[in-house]
């Protein structure tokens, strides 16, 4: 399966172990990427959408010129995309409004027809569970891991995980299982990591990611598995930080999805890039079974 | 309809002694919650204190956790919500209590609500007619004024959680309905209000309050990112809101993606000399980890010029 590879800021960025991690295991998985390298950030919430959505409607246009779906890497690029996607999709002449102010000047425009996935809901539901595990050779038995989503890979509810595909909601365990990791159920999973308002309450931001981690970690987590490296650079780059506001010891790896999978289809640590975390993933490395 | 109701009680400020009370009662098989509990009181307890308005949705009174979910008990069947023929009837989350499931409203909702200052104000000059209004702005004013101020969008907020201060999405959303109105003449005012500590820069957009509300069509996150928009189009006025988004904005215009070691000390602010040596551990850990190699580079994307372009357009406008 082929897609028009949209990696994002962070994963070249905050977090580059991440890039490379991602596109080991994508080589593995038989997702074939052809990297989309002229487009513009998706404005994360950050950006008005008067700026935002021309620039992701160019995005989707180029893929769309390309005639493959998008993939991304994380649930705030899958959140903004796929909000604005939809608003390009569902009111014609607001796509034809910005597709005659900003996009033909460049000789494009957007049909609305562009599918965008995230590489967890792609290796679900386009490699399908039978398949991913056909490339388990390294089952991390005996590690328990809880799941991390990040809020826009979840909600709103009905943007994200319209019918059919409620299942998304637990994607994320299911990936666990199939790695043969152990799943450890916590109340934040689906919560906001605190990242959005760190430069505006950084209390309540490390309050946040402390209280997530510290839950994980109480429960017997050995580490936790996000598919967003926003909610990776708050969990896992801020974390010392959180331990010290919310005074506790805290030290729990944060692993990104492709790190999980990777570790499971016989890469080394060293390989994913893991030794690059804020908070050391020695942890995990100790429980998983040596590469034969 | 035979049904258990475990009901949450405490005695007046005694938070640490709540515990569950069970009832037994044989209802109609399309009774609801609240007409359940309103047996109860009625037939075996008539101590048991919660509020109870207009049984059809329209006060907010009665919103509970109710097998684990916030809802309205006047709107919710028993037989939906009954789990092996019981149910449990909590108080919401982060609020404080009178007694039993008798809600102190004022510091989870009311002051809030009043901070924001929920009224529309007249120009000081009369208008010379009528002040007439566009039909789709009426029907978005009205969809969120059915809001019935329940507070259940509160309940799910994950900034809450963690600072019971915060404006939260409930007075939020009021605040929206003031501003978004065109006969409001101090809709300025009420907006800076909205940018104090606590307010609506604090908000995480998480999405957790479209989903809490028991009314479909209001959506108070869409009612927070709208103001939002508001406040980026005047200008923002909270410095630390300010700052970020000002550094995203350049950072995205000027390369065409975000510069996040930029936006990291732009967003502490160049100055702030206490809150940069707070930074220094994180950004020297992340040096020697590798996670921010040096040099630190951050190069223009392609198509970068194309980006700039669609600022550009925007800011003519």
């Amino acid at each position: 399966m082929k897609y028009a590879f949209y990696p994002g800021c962070v994963s070249r960025g905050g977090c580059p172990e991440l890039y490379p991690a991602a596109i080991k295991v994508a080589e593995r998985l038989g997702l074939d990427l052809e990297e989309l390298k002229d487009v513009g950030c998706t404005g994360a919430g950050a950006l008005s959408s008067e700026v935002s959505d021309p620039i992701n409607a160019r995005t989707f246009a180029k893929a769309e010129k390309m005639g493959l779906p998008i993939l991304t890497l994380c649930s705030t690029c899958q959140g903004v995309m796929s909000q604005a996607n939809l608003r390009l999709q569902e009111d014609a002449e607001y796509r034809q409004r910005i597709n005659e102010e900003f996009l033909a000047e460049e000789g494009l425009e957007y049909g609305g027809t562009t599918e965008i996935k995230h590489m967890l809901w792609a290796i679900i539901e386009d490699v399908g569970l039978d398949a991913f595990k056909d490339q388990v050779v390294n089952p991390l038995e005996g590690l328990r891991l809880s799941a991390f989503y990040g809020c826009y890979l979840r909600r709103p509810t009905d943007v994200m995980a319209p019918e059919p595909y409620e299942g998304r909601k637990r994607y994320l365990e299911d990936i666990i299982e199939a790695v043969g990791a152990e799943v450890v159920e916590t109340s934040g999973k689906s919560k906001c990591c605190g990242f959005p308002i760190l430069m505006k309450n950084e209390r309540n931001s490390l309050q946040m990611a402390g209280d997530h981690t510290s839950e994980a970690k109480g429960k017997g987590a050995d580490g936790m598995v996000t598919p967003c490296p926003l909610c990776h650079l708050n969990l896992d780059g801020n974390q010392p930080r959180a331990a010290r506001q919310t005074d506790r010891e805290i030290n729990l790896p944060i692993l990104h999805l492709p790190q999980v999978i990777g570790l499971a289809f016989g890469l080394t640590p060293k390989e994913l890039n893991m030794p690059r975390h804020i908070v050391s993933t020695k942890p995990v490395e100790r429980k998983i079974p040596l590469r034969t | 309809m035979h049904i258990t109701l475990n009901i949450m009680r405490q005695a007046a400020g005694a938070p640490a002694e709540a515990s569950f009370q069970s009832y037994s009662v044989d209802t109609a098989e399309d009774a609801t919650v609240m007409d359940a509990m309103l047996q109860v009181r009625d037939e075996q307890d008539g101590g048991l204190g919660f509020r109870a308005g207009c049984l059809r949705g329209f006060c907010g009174d009665c919103a509970y956790r109710i097998s684990g979910t916030g809802d309205l008990a006047c709107l919710t069947p028993i037989a939906k919500v009954a789990k092996e023929g019981a149910v449990n009837i909590e108080p919401v989350r982060h609020i404080g209590l009178l007694r039993d499931l008798v809600y102190d409203l004022d510091p989870f909702l009311w002051d809030k609500v009043k901070a924001v200052r929920p009224g529309l104000t007249a120009p000081d000059t009369p208008p010379a007619q009528e002040a007439l209004m566009e039909p789709a702005v009426v029907e978005d004013l009205q969809t969120v004024m059915s809001c019935v101020m329940c507070g259940l969008c509160d309940e799910g907020c994950t900034v809450i959680t963690v600072d019971s201060k915060f404006l939260g999405p409930a007075a939020l959303t009021k605040a929206y309905r003031t501003v978004k109105d065109p006969r409001n003449s101090a809709a300025g005012l009420e907006l800076d209000l909205m940018e104090k500590p606590h307010g609506v820069w604090d908000c995480t957009h998480c999405y957790e309050a479209n989903g809490h509300c028991p009314k479909k069509e209001i959506n108070p996150t869409y009612r927070i990112l709208a103001v939002r928009e508001m406040l980026m189009e005047r200008g923002i006025k909270n410095k630390a809101a300010a700052r970020y988004h000002e550094s995203f904005t350049s950072s995205v215009k000027r390369s065409g993606w975000v510069d996040e070691g930029h936006l990291a000390i732009s967003g502490i602010g160049w100055t702030n000399i206490w809150g940069l040596m707070k930074f220094l551990p994180t950004a020297l850990r992340a040096i020697r980890r590798g996670k921010a190699p040096l040099p630190y580079l951050h190069k223009k994307r392609p198509g970068a010029d194309r980006i700039k372009r669609i600022f550009e357009k925007v800011e003519r406008k």
